[in-house]
């Protein structure tokens, strides 16, 4: 079944990419408006990997600070570019794009790469929602390479990477964006479709429209607990922010590279004491000091009012909010592959504590 | 259950001077039975009914794992979570502590906490045994004075420890809490046994005073420990320690004693050859030891007392109340009383000479709260001999004091000289009548006009005087002057007519 996304989508797709984002991935709405003018009255298919047969599929999405991208705007040439590059590189013509990321404003970006390409656009992508490290694509997880690809920044500049490991790739990666504009596009190489989108999670974006729509549909009045129902997730609790802790960058082992955080919220009727432990992206919940959700499933903190997502950087002491969970992506509830995505690979010394597969 | 201190209790507690509640905090808090470690935070503590968990390594208290611990302690039963750290907790920790009603402490020695709240749990014995020693060794050390062996007991209790008379009133160390005193006095007996057992008071703030006896020379004493909560092993064990430090106490108030009685009979005897003729040179250079100096002007003063007085113990008290008014008097214990005198350099004037004796009233007055005394003040004499008159004088008029209530039992020679010698005649069968006649008028008026007259002829016609020695408001004094001088038809301010009533009264009141 393919989906088709249209103008009037956009604003649905932009909540749930929101959500996948599990309160990190970026601010998705500047590329929302980008999809919007892009589009105009036309649409965009969602297709397969069946459907583009044996065609090449390159994975693209944005790299890098992304809070940046508020700032420095896309010249509107960087998907281009990173994907001529990688095509040159390795030889194989790109017959279609997929998705880096689900979560975030990488839900939307390659989006706006396929339509500025004049590609077709796979719903498949390497994570499923936001996480916030290169070795955490599905493809590496799976063992795949993710060499040769290409970057190219808003500036003009481009490099192509090959024969190098995720940790190195991420190095390679950081020190391009912080030398160059802040963030940039990122390629992989070409892939015959059936294998690329094997190692990868699909229809996170379908998904992610469905989750819009259902939160579009929900009825200003809606209970607590009827948003977490309709959004398929579990209700953690309501009130208000009792404190943001910032903790900065920890020396926890492989979290260590992102400043961690405390979300505290007392519940409005029950004054259960809910604690989200969070990075980039919220990674953990814990209700009266007993942890309940972690990664990879989502964390989701909606302003209580309009039920808006309310991001990382975003929440403030004071916000009265809903916490939901919502179910991760299933490819990652894999015993081999959680790992490389659960509280541990967050620095956090708690297994993984998953929401019943929906 | 009956070893059981409470948090608040083993907050106040020596062992746990640094322990501080970081947040669940409740009054009293729970009873803590034991305690049980926990090596991280991490760590998944075992079922534990009303014991303390004490987890050691647990520092960065943001950590979420300390409001997972905090839960998990909850669910084992755990009466409070003591975490390595002072530091401030989480706010999500916090609120979960406050929600949970579970006390959380930090400590900067996890382990030292433990073990202490081990030891008074379970091993009371070695908790009493541990402080008798170190008392006991501790004591060895002290030096001679009573101070030095109170600061002792307290460092080795770690509690404010003081010797109290039987009224709570502090006598050395530190001093009680005023509205304590009154539950302490009422426990204690007015005479104890000597092997009565320790007294407990448990004040209505949740305090415990221990009280030992102290027998020795002089008066009982009471050796008070003052614990600010129960923590039941430590109040089994102050008395122990104090009824070991007792007999030191004892000693040492024993020596002081003895010191101030060897004091005393030296300064008597000294002054026994100053009264008796021209001094030699020993005695003159055993003065000079004692900062008696021989020439000058002397005053001398004569303190008695009524009653039985511990003449050689009271004697500081004499001092101060001279120093109290600026006096330097020399004080010799002699007899029922005091033999004091003052010396200047050069012979004073006569309005000094009135300064200087209501200075000395002023003392008396002073010394009434402790002492009941009737003091004679003799004339200015100078030299060495002039010290035996001028005491003579002032024991004349002492003991003429004595039997004088309306001068406040206070007689000055300078005063008396030549009234002394009208006194003698005033005695004689022709006056007596005389004097009787001259006072008819004003006898069995209401009001004691004879008596108010007496004194304040006495005093030198000072109303002022007059109504204090009386103890009567001056406008009654005023009053009763003027009603005298009506019914006498009589000019008080005529120096002859005032004469002849001032023996009359004399006659009359004797």
């Amino acid at each position: 079944m393919t989906t088709v996304i249209r103008g009037h989508d956009i604003e649905a797709l932009v909540v749930g990419v929101t959500l996948l984002g599990s309160g990190g991935g970026g601010d998705s709405r500047a590329f929302g408006r980008i999809l919007q003018r892009r589009l105009g009255s036309g649409d965009l298919e969602l297709l397969d990997a069946s459907d583009v047969g044996h065609g090449y599929l390159t994975p693209v999405g944005v790299v890098g600070a992304t809070s940046v991208l508020t700032e420095k705007l896309p010249s509107g040439s960087e998907f281009a570019a990173a994907v001529h590059a990688v095509s040159r590189w390795t030889g194989h013509a790109v017959s279609g794009l997929m998705s880096l990321e689900a979560g975030g404003l990488n839900g939307l970006s390659a989006l706006v790469g396929a339509v500025d390409l004049g590609l077709p656009f796979v719903d498949a992508d390497l994570m499923g929602r936001a996480l916030p490290r290169l070795d955490q694509f599905t493809w590496a997880v799976a063992g795949r390479s993710l060499t040769p690809c290409a970057l190219s920044e808003p500036g003009g500049e481009v490099i192509v990477v090959d024969h190098i490991d995720p940790a190195g790739l991420e190095r390679a990666v950081r020190s391009f964006v912080v030398h160059t504009g802040g963030w940039a596009v990122l390629a992989l190489a070409p892939t015959p479709a059936a294998a690329a989108t094997a190692d990868a999670v699909n229809g996170s974006l379908a998904r992610a429209l469905a989750l819009g729509r259902a939160h579009a549909n929900l009825p200003v009045t809606a209970a607590p607990a009827d948003v977490a129902e309709a959004l398929g997730g579990r209700l953690l609790g309501g009130g208000r922010v009792d404190e943001v802790a910032r903790y900065g960058v920890r020396p926890h082992g492989p979290g260590g590279a992102f400043g961690r955080g405390s979300v505290c919220v007392v519940d409005g009727s029950t004054r259960a004491v809910i604690r989200i432990e969070a990075e980039n992206e919220y990674l953990m919940a814990m209700v009266d000091g007993e942890p309940v959700v972690t990664t990879p499933d989502l964390v989701c903190v909606l302003d209580l009012r309009t039920l808006q997502p309310i991001a990382v950087d975003a929440i403030r002491t004071g916000d009265e909010v809903l916490v939901l969970a919502l179910p991760g992506p299933d490819w990652w509830r894999h015993r081999d592959r959680i790992s490389h995505v659960g509280p541990r690979a967050f620095g956090l010394t708690c297994e993984p504590l998953l929401l019943e597969a929906s | 259950m009956g070893l059981a201190p409470t948090l608040q209790a083993m907050l106040t507690s020596p062992g746990w001077r640094e322990v501080v509640v970081l947040g669940g905090g409740q009054e009293p808090g729970p009873s803590l039975v034991g305690s049980r470690i926990l090596m991280d935070v991490a760590g998944h503590p075992s079922p534990m009914a009303g014991e303390l968990l004490v987890v050691l390594l647990s520092a960065d208290h943001t950590d979420w794992r300390i409001d997972a611990l905090i839960s998990r302690a909850s669910a084992a039963g755990a009466a409070a979570v003591l975490f390595a750290g002072v530091e401030p907790l989480g706010r999500g920790a916090q609120l979960l502590a406050d929600r949970l009603q579970l006390p959380v402490l930090g400590s900067p020695d996890p382990l030292a906490a433990h073990e202490y709240l081990n030891r008074v749990t379970t091993e009371p014995d070695v908790v009493r045994a541990d402080l008798v020693l170190r008392a006991v060794t501790e004591l060895r050390r002290a030096d001679a004075d009573l101070a030095s062996v109170l600061r002792t007991t307290s460092a080795v209790l770690e509690r404010a420890v003081t010797l109290a008379g039987s009224d709570g009133g502090t006598l050395a160390g530190e001093p009680l809490e005023p509205s304590e005193r009154p539950a302490l006095a009422a426990a204690l007996p007015a005479v104890p046994v000597a092997w009565a057992a320790p007294y407990r008071v448990d004040l209505p703030n949740g305090a415990v005073l221990i009280a030992v006896s102290v027998l020795g020379a002089g008066p009982v004493c009471w050796l008070v420990a003052r614990l600010p909560g129960v923590v039941p092993a430590e109040v089994a064990a102050v008395p122990a320690v104090l009824t070991v430090v007792a007999p030191a106490v004892g000693q040492r108030l024993a020596l002081r004693r003895l010191e101030l009685e060897r004091d005393a009979r030296q300064r008597t005897s000294l002054l026994g050859e100053l009264l008796h003729g021209e001094p030699s040179e020993a005695t003159r250079r055993r003065a000079v030891d004692l900062g008696w100096q021989l020439d000058g002007w002397h005053t001398g003063i004569r303190i008695g007392a009524d009653g039985q007085v511990d003449v050689a113990g009271r004697r500081t008290d004499v001092v101060e109340a001279f120093d109290a008014e600026g006096l330097q008097a020399v004080v010799v214990e002699q007899g029922e009383g005091w033999s004091a005198w003052i010396t200047a350099a050069s012979e004073p004037t006569a309005t000094q000479v009135q300064q200087q004796a209501a200075a000395i009233r002023r003392v008396q007055r002073h010394l009434v709260q402790t002492v009941d005394t009737y003091v004679g003040v003799g004339r200015v004499q100078p030299g060495p001999s002039g010290i035996a008159v001028t005491l003579a004088e002032a024991g004349d008029a002492a003991s003429l004091a004595r039997g004088r209530p309306e001068t406040g039992r206070f007689l000055h020679v300078d005063r008396l000289g030549l009234a002394q010698l009208l006194l003698a005649w005033t005695r004689t069968d022709t006056f007596q009548p005389a004097a009787r006649a001259l006072l008819a008028p004003i006898e069995g008026q209401p009001g004691d006009l004879v008596g108010t007259l007496a004194v304040y002829l006495d005093t030198e016609s000072s109303l002022a005087e007059t109504a204090a020695v009386l103890g009567i408001h001056r406008n009654t004094v005023s009053a009763r002057i003027t009603k005298i001088q009506q019914l006498l038809g009589v000019d008080l301010a005529n120096p002859n007519e005032r004469l002849a009533l001032h023996l009359a009264c004399r006659t009359a009141r004797d």
